[in-house]
């Protein structure tokens, strides 16, 4: 069901300012964590409550800060990845603008529970408003002294700096974005060393994404319990999913994890538009498989989605209807990864190349027979055989709608056209 | 069978081995023999993973993983031929060969490619791909997309399989910063950076790394496929590194060299004038025949005639005014034997001990023993400075002068944590890496120094009770405010030197050709060796007085020197039952007697002192008026315009032979292609002449090299430094009018006499220039290329400026190998430091 | 009887077959009068091609120096005025040679091929070195049909 954590004061343009914020109970865990509790603890908190990385991997937030060697003579860093490219995504983004203090504040807590004085949050460069937003926040909590020196008296100086990025979606993985913001070429690392180790010039670094430091704050004020409350037994809290495609009501929404997939595009999404039937739905940004309208019950969750031969992701649900050709939309989305992909590895570089190259013939009507087995095996080739998992994104999209679209593609390739025309006024 | 400690067991292909934790799979391979296929792996460079052609497949790992990139865990199962393996293999190949041209007819590297190699090996027959290739087009006009990067490079970027090698070469091992990376995904470009050229001292080695054709040499473009050449073994001829290297000569013609890694020494680097000096060989201006000087021309004569003219003439004088008449000034760039036959021949058949090797040394002593000649015949070791966490660097410019000990120390310092301190006139590449980069005024190191002892005293009791007050008798500055004065040092940073020193656990000190180019070598070398010794640091570290020619060490060892000491005349009475009684004369005492009239002959072997000898008048004065010059050489020069005889020299291609290199380290070389015309090696040269004069020198090739080696192998530790020198520094103030202090030094591309003599490193550079400061260029509202004159007391040059970031003192540099403007017109032997004006050149 | 059969049967048997052979046309071919059309894959001196726009097809690349079993073929590559790769020196010894075609079948670019002529006899052992500009001579002024087609055929397998 719909449950405002995250959202519960987003649609007040007040929440922007800091006294507000302050009002409302802000900045209460952060100074609970300062005077009351250790870094340990916090770490021990978090692990109990479950709160899994919302940036798309789902990886214990806890564990991942637990990574961060103790006893390393070198500085710690916190990154905060702001850099949201995945198409059909846009929650960080209205995190960011509407209620900025909320992030601020799960970064602060985060940082002291791995010892870190300096942390970063590298926001997408394309993203003007969230930047003006965060900039301004910023400077609010310097001048209230929730950043700075000696911060609630309590001898911790923490700092926190906003970086912009220039405009590449593989600065969304983890160490290309380290990468960049040592000033190098956004390139991946290869892993290992993972970045809890030797990430931001080498010293122990944890990268979160927004929504995830966003939640922070409240499970350090209500209780680790209070979060195990809500959810399903793997998958425990609240998300916020972007509704996007064709629906009557788009726009992002926090559910309580389990939530059934019909509930968010028919109860709050209001439907597909126009009256007519769904034919697929990309639950996770698109880079996950696709999901048939037989499986709309689905629980929203890592486990259950992943049940159903898809993943979870970002929570970017995307909604197609009957009147688009599924060939049309693979090209779309091999067009992107091809254009994004950084060049490192050869399977990637190339591969991404190519296959744009053959879909896009087979959606002109130029398809040769034996395409769809080259495309197959060349998916094969890619998957799993690279540095960073963009590469994995913009195969598995691919190898999705071949298995479950077939008729399809194969009709694009003995007829030369599509099967079903797309109805859209950005053809 | 597990982890034991610092070992590891694991099971590659059914074979057990046992490798050192953090071995990556790669190379625990590779140790027993199984050779996987990369393309972006490299053994000194950090790996990447990037172009996954190294895939194994691990029992338990959930994909294929990258070998070059996985560490050794215990009990690993690593399959490297099973079927996953191989598919993935052929996969990556298909992958690199989409776009990749078909331009194995025309591209240079066919022959020696590793895609070539690897697709025979592990790829497919056919490509699925059925679109028209990429091309990085510049020129729409153009059938092939060369294009050129730098004076030495060119770049096709169709040929790219983007392993990055080149880019992180050039930053991690070299620390240039003009290639880089443009564009992203299959259209990203491998690209000189904006308004650059690559053209570092280090350029030619991005073409040896290059797995494919993308980056090639200008100088070996189309020439000759590597099949057909004869690889011959030899040693770089010009610094005294002494890097191996790989001749590729084929029908008497050397086409190029390559580096012939040697872990010890280069490790598989070397510089672009190891790399392109060697068109020496084949240059087309060589002499190739004996000149006799008749009337005011030369004439061709045969080699007979020649040496039976010089015999007589040298009898003619033995006769007349006794063998000390005759000085010789050898070359220390030329191959043991060479040297040995010199010193054989003066010694034992002209029966004078003034032979000498240091033909571009200020003011050299008059005796064996001094300090300085101690410091410099002791061996350094270059894998040494790895292990040091303190280099001192004194009085070097050291990427000019050994570019390769510069490479070692930048590894020491960017990957092992070593800390650098820089001591110099100017600011060099080193500098960039340094903790600190002290500059003092040109002149005043043993100022400097002796403040750093006082500094050394401060800061240590224990030193302060033993040494203080004899420092302060002998050493003078003897107080750290006065030192910081005089050098123009502040006190914080000689007081930081010291305490570094102090806390050092293992210390590298490197000095320089600064310091050996100074009329007062001997003075600072005693005030090192008194900071040496305070410290404590030959115990704890090494010295190293770095020799500058690729024998000079050679050269000491053989005894090309007038003054030995004693263990080397005990041992040379041994071998050749005379040695002359009457001290000789050194190399600026030779020219000097030549001046007076008391020397009447020199024998110039292999050098052009007109050019390079630190005082232009005086030694073109020595040189007209000595009676009989005989010179032997391999190019015709100014030196040789003056000789008397003229004799054709062959190179160290065209013979084999040794080098001794900084570390004392003997490394022979072959021959690759015979001399042009009739020119000869020196020792064949020198044989000839005393077999003429009275007997030859020796009687079989065996002999010779038996003497050699006994002489080489000598044990040569510096003995101990006993107590504190003395070591007062001796002001030499600017005057009012000549005030800004000259630096004259090899140019970054070039070495000595010869190398203006290759196409490609005049391509780099052709001619001398004056680098001077953007605010010494501001008063004489100088841009780059304006010409300026450079006056001295003595003499004036005429120069180009090219503004220099780099140097931020009083100074003027300028560069000393182009025969078309020699600017050792403007030095003064007996001036510690030379001083200079400039002024515009107000016609064109 | 033995006499008079090998006198009047074997001997004017033998006559009559020499008689025969009088009459019947020789088979001696009237060299140098006379010669024989050398089949269309036959090889003999090499000829060098060019391109439609006079163009040398020869790149210099070395493969068939490589491949030649008698090592009869000497070049040396440069750069020509547009920057291509030509051969600057490209030689072959036609003593040291075994017209054995390897070179043909070697050429990526179609650039060297063995002609029909087999007529070269020559009294010094320098004259054998032929160069590139006698091969780029000795093209055949039009291109024997069947040649084609053999060319064309051997390109399918």
């Amino acid at each position: 069901m719909e449950k405002r954590i995250l959202f519960k004061y987003i649609d007040d343009p007040e929440q922007v300012r800091i006294d507000k914020y302050i009002s409302r109970g802000g900045y209460k865990a952060w100074e609970k964590a300062l005077k009351q509790m250790k870094p340990g603890d916090v770490i021990e908190e978090v692990k109990k409550s479950g709160v899994r990385g919302r940036g798309g991997a789902g990886f214990p937030a806890g564990l991942k800060w637990s990574f961060v060697p103790k006893d390393s003579p070198k500085p710690r860093y916190l990154v905060c990845n702001a850099d949201e490219s995945e198409p059909g995504t846009c929650k960080d983004r209205q995190l960011m603008e509407c209620d900025p203090h909320g992030v601020i504040e799960g970064m602060a807590i985060a940082s002291y529970a791995i010892g870190s004085h300096l942390c970063f949050i590298y926001i997408r460069g394309e993203f003007g408003g969230p930047i003006r937003s965060m900039n301004k926040a910023v400077k609010e909590a310097y001048d209230k002294k929730m950043l700075g020196k000696n911060i609630f008296g309590s001898g911790y100086d923490l700092d926190l700096i906003v970086h912009t990025g220039g405009g590449a979606y593989i600065c969304g993985e983890e160490t290309a974005l380290l990468n960049s913001l040592e000033g190098e070429r956004g390139m991946s690392r290869i892993r290992p060393p993972f970045p809890a180790i030797e990430g931001l010039y080498a010293c122990p670094t944890v990268v979160n994404n927004v929504e995830t430091l966003a939640c922070i704050p409240h499970v350090i004020n209500n209780g680790a319990d209070w979060y195990t409350a809500m959810g399903t037994e793997k998958s425990k809290g609240t998300k916020i999913f972007s509704l996007s495609g064709h629906v009557k009501n788009p726009g992002n929404y926090e559910l309580e994890m389990g939530t059934p997939l019909s509930y968010l595009i028919n109860d709050l999404g209001g439907g597909v538009i126009d009256g007519h039937k769904l034919k697929a739905i990309i639950p996770g940004g698109s880079s996950t498989p696709f999901l048939l309208p037989e499986q709309l019950e689905t629980p929203l969750d890592y486990e259950s989605i992943a049940a159903a031969g898809s993943m979870l992701g970002s929570g970017g649900v995307i909604v197609i209807h009957e009147k688009t050709c599924i060939v049309w939309v693979i090209e779309r989305l091999i067009h992107f990864y091809k254009h994004e992909s950084c060049g490192k590895c050869t399977p990637c570089r190339e591969g991404t190349g190519w296959l744009e190259q053959m879909i896009s013939r087979i959606e002109h009507g130029q398809g040769k027979p034996g395409d769809l087995e080259k495309i197959d095996t060349i998916c094969n080739n890619i998957l799993g055989r690279t540095i960073c998992p963009l590469g994995d994104a913009a195969v598995m999209p691919i190898q999705s709608a071949l298995k479950l679209f077939r008729e399809e593609w194969q009709y694009h390739i003995d007829h030369g056209k599509c099967l079903v025309e797309t109805e859209c006024p950005f053809r | 069978m597990s982890d034991n400690g610092n070992k590891i067991t694991l099971t590659i292909d059914g074979r057990q081995v046992t490798v050192d934790r953090g071995t990556t799979v790669l190379e625990a391979a590779r140790s027993i023999g199984i050779d996987i296929p990369t393309f972006c792996w490299h053994p000194k460079l950090k790996s990447v993973g990037a172009c996954r052609m190294c895939y194994v497949e691990i029992e338990k790992f959930r994909t294929l993983a990258v070998s070059c990139a996985t560490e050794c865990l215990p009990d690993m199962v690593v399959h490297t031929r099973s079927e996953k393996v191989l598919q993935g293999r052929k996969a990556v190949l298909e992958f690199i060969l989409l776009n990749h041209p078909l331009d194995c007819p025309t591209c240079d590297k066919g022959g020696e490619c590793d895609l070539q190699d690897h697709t025979f090996a592990h790829g497919i027959d056919d490509s699925r791909f059925d679109f028209p290739k990429y091309r990085f087009k510049r020129d729409p006009k153009s059938t092939f997309d060369d294009y050129r990067i730098g004076p030495e490079i060119i770049r096709n970027q169709n040929r790219c399989i983007l392993c990055y090698k080149c880019v992180r070469a050039n930053k991690e091992i070299f620390g240039e910063h003009d290639l880089g990376v443009f564009q992203r995904g299959n259209l990203a470009e491998i690209d000189a950076a904006p308004g650059e050229k690559v053209d570092s001292l280090y350029s030619g080695n991005l073409v040896e790394i290059c797995p494919v054709g993308a980056l090639t040499n200008t100088d070996f473009r189309y020439k000759v496929r590597v099949w057909k050449t004869k690889q011959v073994k030899s040693i770089c001829q010009y610094c005294a590194d002494g890097c191996n290297l790989t001749l590729w000569a084929r029908r008497n013609r050397i086409f190029r060299a390559t580096s012939r890694r040697n872990d010890d020494i280069d490790e598989g680097w070397i510089c672009d004038r190891g790399r392109y000096g060697y068109q020496v060989a084949n240059a087309e201006d060589r002499l190739t025949t004996p000149l006799v000087k008749k009337g005011e021309h030369h004439v061709e004569v045969t080699w007979d005639e020649a040496i039976k003219t010089i015999a007589a003439r040298f009898r003619e004088i033995k006769d007349k005014k006794g063998g000390v008449c005759i000085g010789g000034l050898a070359y220390p760039g030329l191959d043991s034997a060479s040297l040995y036959t010199v010193s054989k021949f003066f010694r034992t058949i002209l029966n004078t001990n003034s032979i000498d090797f240091r033909y571009d040394y200020k003011m050299l002593p008059e005796k064996a023993g001094d300090v300085y000649s101690e410091m410099t015949a002791q061996p350094f070791s270059i894998t040494g400075i790895e292990k040091s966490d303190l280099i001192l660097v004194l009085a070097s410019h050291l990427i000019n002068e050994h570019p390769i000990t510069h490479l070692r120390v930048r590894k020491a310092v960017t990957k092992l944590g070593s800390k650098l301190y820089t001591v110099n006139p100017f600011a060099t590449k080193s500098g960039d890496i340094s903790t600190d980069e002290i500059i003092y005024r040109l002149g005043t190191l043993e100022a400097l120094i002796n403040g750093v002892c006082m500094a050394l005293t401060e800061q240590s009791n224990e030193i302060k009770t033993k040494y203080a007050d004899k420092l302060k008798s002998l050493i003078a500055p003897s107080s750290v405010e006065a030192a910081s004065k005089i050098s123009g040092v502040e006190k914080e940073r000689i007081h930081n030197l010291a305490r570094a020193i102090l806390d050092a656990k293992n210390v590298t000190v490197i000095v320089g050709e600064i310091l050996t180019g100074s009329a007062t070598r001997e003075n600072m070398a005693s005030a090192i060796s008194n900071m040496l010794l305070i410290s404590g640091i030959p115990a704890k570290g090494q010295v190293g007085f770095l020799s500058k020619y690729a024998n000079s060490m050679g050269a000491q060892r053989l005894g090309v020197m007038p003054h030995l000491p004693d263990a080397t005349v005990e041992r040379l009475k041994e071998l050749w039952d005379n040695y002359p009684e009457q001290p000789g004369l050194a190399a600026d005492r030779i020219l000097l007697a030549g001046r007076k009239e008391e020397i009447d002959s020199i024998f110039v072997m292999g050098c052009d002192p007109l050019l390079l000898y630190p005082d232009g008048e005086f030694v073109r004065e020595s040189l007209e008026t000595l009676d009989f010059l005989v010179v032997a050489d391999m190019f015709e020069s100014k030196t040789t315009a003056m000789a008397d005889v003229v004799l054709p020299l062959a190179g160290p291609a065209e013979m084999s032979g040794s080098f001794v290199n900084i570390e004392g380290r003997i490394q022979t070389f072959d021959k690759a292609i015979n001399p042009p015309g009739q020119a000869l090696p020196g020792y064949e040269i020198m044989n000839r002449l005393a077999a003429e004069m009275k007997n030859p020198l020796y009687e079989s090739d065996r002999q010779l090299h038996d003497e050699i080696t006994m002489l080489l192998d000598m044990n040569h530790k510096a003995p101990a430094i006993m107590d504190v020198q003395e070591a007062k520094y001796i002001a030499e103030e600017p005057g009012d009018e000549y005030n800004i202090a000259l630096v004259v030094t090899d140019e970054l591309h070039h070495f000595g006499h010869l190398t203006e003599k290759t196409k490609s490193l005049s391509a780099f550079c052709a001619e001398s220039f004056l680098e001077i400061s953007p605010a010494l260029a501001e008063k004489y509202h100088a841009q780059n290329g304006t010409l300026l004159r450079v006056e001295s007391e003595v003499g004036k040059v005429i120069l180009p400026v090219r503004i220099s970031e780099h140097i931020d003192n009083n100074v003027a540099m300028i560069y000393k190998n182009f025969a078309a403007t020699p600017v050792n017109v403007l030095q003064m032997r007996k001036r510690r430091v030379d001083y200079v004006r400039l002024s515009r050149v107000e016609e064109k | 009887m033995n006499f008079i059969r090998t006198v009047f049967v074997a001997l004017p048997k033998g006559f009559l077959t020499t008689l025969k052979h009088l009459f019947k046309k020789p088979v001696t071919r009237k060299y140098p009068y006379e010669r024989q059309e050398m089949f269309p894959r036959y090889r003999g001196k090499h000829y060098l091609e060019i391109y439609d726009d006079g163009s040398e097809r020869c790149v210099c690349c070395g493969l068939c120096a490589a491949s030649c079993p008698a090592d009869a073929i000497y070049m040396e590559g440069a750069e020509n005025e547009k920057g291509e790769r030509y051969a600057k020196v490209y030689e072959i010894n036609l003593l040291r040679c075994i017209y054995c075609g390897y070179c043909e079948e070697a050429c990526p670019e179609e650039a060297i091929f063995l002609g029909h002529e087999y007529e070269f006899s020559d009294d010094n052992r320098d004259s054998f070195i032929y160069t590139k500009e006698q091969m780029l001579a000795n093209r055949p002024k039009k291109e024997k049909p069947f040649k084609r087609i053999i060319r064309k055929v051997r390109r399918i397998f």
